[in-house]
This record gives structure tokens, C-alpha cells and sequence, in this order.
């Protein structure tokens, strides 16, 4: 059991070896890994542990990314004081999007409406350029930790691991908690939940506010990373690219969100030339894993080695 | 002053809205029979005027036959997605099936874009453009086409529903799959035709849609989100409440767009969504939505 814990710790000192040997675009990919490894934390929460049809992560990812740009554009705060707010945009921005979920509603109609909040937030974004830039898209100064410009892909990497591996170990701790085995217990029956005293509402709102909270410090990140934020980048291809890391890592399961990010990322880059084909082939790959292997790669792993298995994973 | 736009609007919108009525109709039957709400409807409904433009353009085909093609073939799409993908899963968690019916929409999507790239496509027109008078209002061709196939069109399933074997075994499988399987009816084989039959009224709202959109694989959210608005406000799993949410969402738009501003035609449907979840979220017809603890 001592293990578990220390693959936290391995994993991204194995991230660590292979940026020696990088050039700035593949550093670059590293990045975005490390971004969509917290976007992916962040939506498993929701979907995964807590069991709700909600697609409402794109409208967190966005609040989050345009809160820190606005932050450092509008009221030229450095990048770094900016995390923390656009994490808290985002946990508000989960906490509106849970109000329909506390009054009852569930299923598709809580996945509909969630993609109306995206589709409306992303039409917000247009609509203020006086904030956003709207559709021209907003450009962001190089992201600085206390004074420190961080100009090079190499720079952000440091401190992007260093939060990834922060909310990671974090969302761990939670997840094997009391507060974690009530979201399963919510996802596995919601009324049996509500049956053993367990207040549903208030964990639906913190775990939507937990998912935005940390989506949104990964849009802060996104900021810092691609330094230019357009509307397009959050729209509904966006949305089946974040699907794609938690159903192929595995939903409900944090190893999952991560092993997905890793895989998902970087495959878009690979076909910039043929368009079509990115999409094509996420649709096949989600459609193979719902048919074939329910709870993603990583069952195989944990199936593989007891490091990879995650404590609050019910294996049923 | 402004008032005497109104008659103009509610035109422009009732044609607009036949077409929403069209589509949202075609997700309700696939809903009611398999109680799958299939987000992946809208990119079904583009591949139906893709397809066309293919076999008028690429085939030579003339438009009455491209089109019965392209239904054929989103008949046999709809068929074999239900048979191959839905049905193998259709008692696990709803999760999956939503995810499926996104992911295969999305391999569509792809399918759209590898045939023609990031162009946009004009589909090719049946008819030449042109526009009536009556007093001061406009109604264009396209919007007459609009209003006279899906009036017959529900006419028609009216029918179909009412007065043929078919059409009550189908009314025995909205009510209750498990109870039609008692009496002996093959579900699976009637969940498979009824699919096939949403996907084909869906190509076809596709291939009016093209009349007046040019084609673009991104536009299946548009047409998606148009739907489940209809759907979301007439009631889910309502056949007329699809029609009348259509219909008033149609009119809306235009109203909306109007009176408050252009920048809420795009997004009277969203707004509509959300209101109607919150404060009513059966809807007009629908029955109970929300879980209650």
C-alpha cells in the first residue's frame, strides 16, 4: 500500500527525463499533457465518481482560461496570482451548474441543459470583447511567477508539474475519503444514499464545485500555455476531446484521467494534416472502449499491478 | 410601429419551425421507443444532405432518386446502428449510451470533413429560389416546401400510427418494451426499424435544412441543439409536444431576434433549454422529469 502513494511521486519524475531530450514543440505537447491531466481529474470527479451526465467541463475549462487572461490583461496581475481566481470561477461556474442537478433534474435532461451552459457560455465569450476580445481572441502576456518571466516551454513545465502533482495527490486524498465513498455511493444508488443520511445535495455541490475548481485552475494553465485564447477553443470538439481522456483512461478512476490525458493529447497534433481523421478516429476509439473494455486501460492496468488500482474503485 | 413586423415573423418562424418540428420528431421516436436520447442525431441529420449533395454531384443522379437514396441509406444506418451499437448496451448505464450515440455522431462528423475538407458545400437545389407576396408579407419557396412536407409527413405517420399493424405495434413498444416482448413482438427487430426510421426523417429534415444552410459538418450541434430545444419544451417523449415545441421555438427565434436583439437568435434555444429545465421540466406534455428524494 506504501506503493500506491509513491506512484504519485514516480510518475512525474519519469516526466522529468524525457524533457532533457526535448525540443520547444514537443515540450510544448508535454504541457498541454499536463493541462488536460487536470481537466481530466476534474471531469472524472463529476462523471466518473459522482456518476452524473454533466457536460459542463468545456464551460469550466473556458470560465477558467478567460478568468486568469482577463485577470492579467484587465488589471495586469501576474500570471501566478491569477490561479487561485480562476480555479474559484470555476468552482462558481460548478456551482450554477449543479442548481439543476439539486432540483432533481438528472440523466440526459442534466446533460442537455449542461450543454446548453457550455454552448452559452461560449457565446458570452463573442459577445463582451470589451473583456474577451471576442471573436478575434484574447492575448495574454508570458505567464510570470514572482517576477520570474517564464518565456520558454521548458520554464512552465516546472511549475505545471508541480501543480498537476499538487491537485493529483489532493484529489487523491479526497477521493479516498468519507467524501469520496459518498460519491459512490450516489453514483452506485442516489435514493439508497439518501436512505443512509447521507446529504446528497451538498456532496452534488461539492463535487461540481471540486470538478470546476480544478478544471478552472487547469484553464489558468491553458492560458499560460497557449498565451492567445479564442472562443473556438471551447467549443463541442473540445468537449469529445475531454470525453475521450476519461472514457479511454477509465471513468470514475483517477490513474484513468491521467493515463488518458498522456494518450489523448498529443494524437490531434499527429493529424493536423488530414482533417476528418482526428475526429473519425476518437469516435472509433470511444465506440471500441465502450463496447469492448467498459471501464477504460486503466482496468488493464490495475488488473496488471496493484499500484495502479485505486483504493475508492469498487471492482464489481 | 413594430407590430406590423409581426404577421412577417410568425410566417418566417412557423416555416423555421416546421423544420426544428421535423427533427425534434425524429429524435422523439427513437427516444420513446428505446428511451435513448441520441446526441449524436444532429450529425445524422448533416450526413442526410451530405449524401445527397454526393449522389446528385458526384453520382449524377437527379434530385428525386439522390434523395430516396440517401433516405434508403440512412434507413439502413439507422437500422444497423441500433442493431450493432445501441442494443448490445441498451442495459447499462446511461452513461455509455450517451457516449456512444456523441462518439459515433463524431466519427460522422470526420466522415463529412474527410470527403470535403474544411470547404464549405452548397447543396445542390431541386428547385430555382423564389418568393411570394401576400399583402405585406414574404414567404419564400423553400418555406412553402417546408410547411407542405412536414404536414404531409405527419399526416401521414398519423396515419401509419393509427391505422396499420405496424404503426400499433410500435405505439405497444412506446408504451412498454417488456410488455411488447410478452405478447410476442421481436423487439429488437422493431427497435432496429424504428431507428432506421428516426435516422431517415432526420435525413430528410437534413436535406430541407440544406436548402437554406450551407453545409458544414460543425452545423450538427446547431441542429441538435434546435432539437432538444423543441423536444425540452414540448415535453420529452411527447410526439405532438415535439411539433408544438418546434413550432413555438421557430417563432421565438424570430421574435427574440427581432424585439430584443439579432445576438439572441443564436441562442434563444439555449435559453429555452434552461428556463424550461428549471421552472417546468416536463415541459407542455411531458410527464414527470425530475427525481424527487
Amino acid at each position: 500500500m506504501k506503493l500506491t502513494r509513491s506512484v504519485f511521486w514516480i510518475a512525474p519524475m519519469l516526466a522529468l527525463i524525457p524533457h532533457l531530450l526535448l525540443n520547444e514543440y514537443y515540450q510544448y505537447l508535454v504541457n498541454l499533457t499536463l493541462v488536460y491531466v487536470l481537466v481530466g481529474v476534474g471531469f472524472n470527479i463529476v462523471v466518473g465518481n459522482l456518476g452524473q451526465l454533466a457536460f459542463s467541463n468545456v464551460a469550466f475549462f473556458g470560465i477558467g482560461a478567460y478568468a486568469s487572461g482577463i485577470l492579467t490583461t484587465q488589471l495586469s496581475m501576474p500570471w501566478w496570482m491569477t490561479i487561485i481566481p480562476a480555479g474559484l470561477a470555476g468552482a462558481l461556474a460548478g456551482c450554477a451548474a449543479s442548481i439543476p442537478a439539486l432540483r432533481g433534474v438528472r440523466l440526459f435532461y442534466l446533460a442537455i441543459m449542461t450543454l446548453a451552459f457550455g454552448e452559452l457560455m461560449r457565446w458570452s465569450y463573442i459577445r463582451t470583447p470589451s473583456l474577451t476580445g471576442g471573436s478575434m481572441g484574447l492575448s495574454v502576456p508570458a505567464p510570470e511567477l514572482f517576477g520570474w518571466v517564464m518565456e520558454r516551454e521548458h520554464d512552465k513545465f516546472y511549475v505545471f508539474l508541480f501543480i498537476v502533482v499538487v491537485v493529483v495527490i489532493f484529489t487523491n486524498r479526497i477521493l479516498e475519503s468519507r467524501i469520496g465513498r459518498a460519491f459512490q455511493a450516489i453514483k452506485n444508488d442516489e435514493k439508497a444514499a439518501a436512505a443512509m443520511a447521507i446529504p446528497t445535495s451538498r456532496y452534488f455541490l461539492l463535487a461540481f464545485a471540486l470538478s470546476g475548481f480544478i478544471v478552472g485552475v487547469g484553464g489558468a494553465m491553458y492560458t499560460a500555455l497557449v498565451g492567445h485564447l479564442s472562443p473556438e477553443a471551447f467549443d463541442l470538439v473540445q468537449l469529445i476531446q475531454q470525453f475521450a481522456i476519461i472514457m479511454v483512461g477509465g471513468l470514475g478512476s483517477l490513474v484513468g484521467s491521467v493515463l488518458g490525458a498522456v494518450l489523448i493529447t498529443a494524437t490531434p497534433e499527429l493529424f493536423r494534416d488530414w482533417p476528418g481523421f482526428e475526429e473519425l478516429m476518437f469516435g472509433v476509439v470511444i465506440v471500441l472502449v465502450i463496447l469492448l473494455l467498459p471501464r477504460g486501460l486503466s482496468s488493464l492496468l490495475a488488473r496488471a499491478h496493484s499500484v495502479f488500482k485505486d483504493r475508492y474503485y469498487r471492482d464489481d | 410601429m413594430m407590430l406590423a413586423l409581426l404577421p412577417q415573423l410568425l410566417v418566417s418562424g412557423i416555416a423555421i419551425g416546421m423544420l426544428y418540428a421535423l427533427i425534434a420528431l425524429s429524435m422523439t421516436i427513437l427516444y420513446r421507443a428505446t428511451t435513448v436520447v441520441n446526441f449524436g442525431h444532429g450529425d445524422i441529420v448533416m450526413v442526410g444532405a451530405y449524401l445527397l449533395t454526393i449522389f446528385v454531384v458526384n453520382a449524377t443522379l437527379p434530385f428525386l432518386p439522390a434523395l430516396l437514396a440517401s433516405l434508403a441509406v440512412l434507413f439502413v444506418f439507422g437500422y444497423l446502428l441500433h442493431r450493432v451499437f445501441i442494443w448490445p448496451i441498451l442495459e447499462g448505464p446511461h452513461l455509455s449510451l450517451a457516449m456512444m450515440a456523441i462518439a459515433i455522431g463524431y466519427a460522422l462528423r470526420g466522415l463529412m470533413r474527410l470527403e470535403y475538407g474544411q470547404e464549405s458545400v452548397r447543396m445542390p437545389r431541386p428547385f430555382p429560389e423564389k418568393v411570394f407576396f401576400i399583402h405585406d408579407v414574404v414567404i419564400t419557396l423553400d418555406e412553402v416546401v417546408f410547411c407542405v412536407v412536414v404536414i404531409v409527413l405527419l399526416l401521414s405517420s398519423y396515419l401509419v400510427f393509427s391505422r396499420t399493424r405496424f404503426g400499433r405495434i410500435v405505439q405497444a413498444m412506446f408504451q412498454t418494451q417488456r410488455g411488447a416482448s410478452l405478447v410476442g413482438i421481436d423487439v429488437r427487430l422493431y427497435n432496429n426499424l424504428i431507428w432506421g426510421a428516426g435516422c431517415a426523417l432526420g435525413a430528410l429534415g437534413g436535406v430541407l435544412l440544406g436548402l437554406i444552410l450551407v453545409l458544414d459538418p460543425d452545423a450538427g450541434a446547431w441542429t441538435l441543439l434546435r432539437g432538444f430545444a423543441a423536444m425540452t419544451l414540448g415535453g420529452f417523449g411527447s410526439l405532438h409536444g415535439a411539433v408544438v415545441g418546434g413550432l413555438l421555438i421557430g417563432i421565438l427565434e424570430k421574435l427574440l431576434g427581432t424585439y430584443v436583439s439579432t445576438a439572441f437568435i443564436d441562442i434563444t434555444c439555449y435559453i429555452v433549454i434552461i428556463v424550461v429545465l428549471l421552472v417546468r421540466p416536463r415541459g407542455l406534455f411531458g410527464q414527470h422529469a425530475t427525481l424527487r428524494i
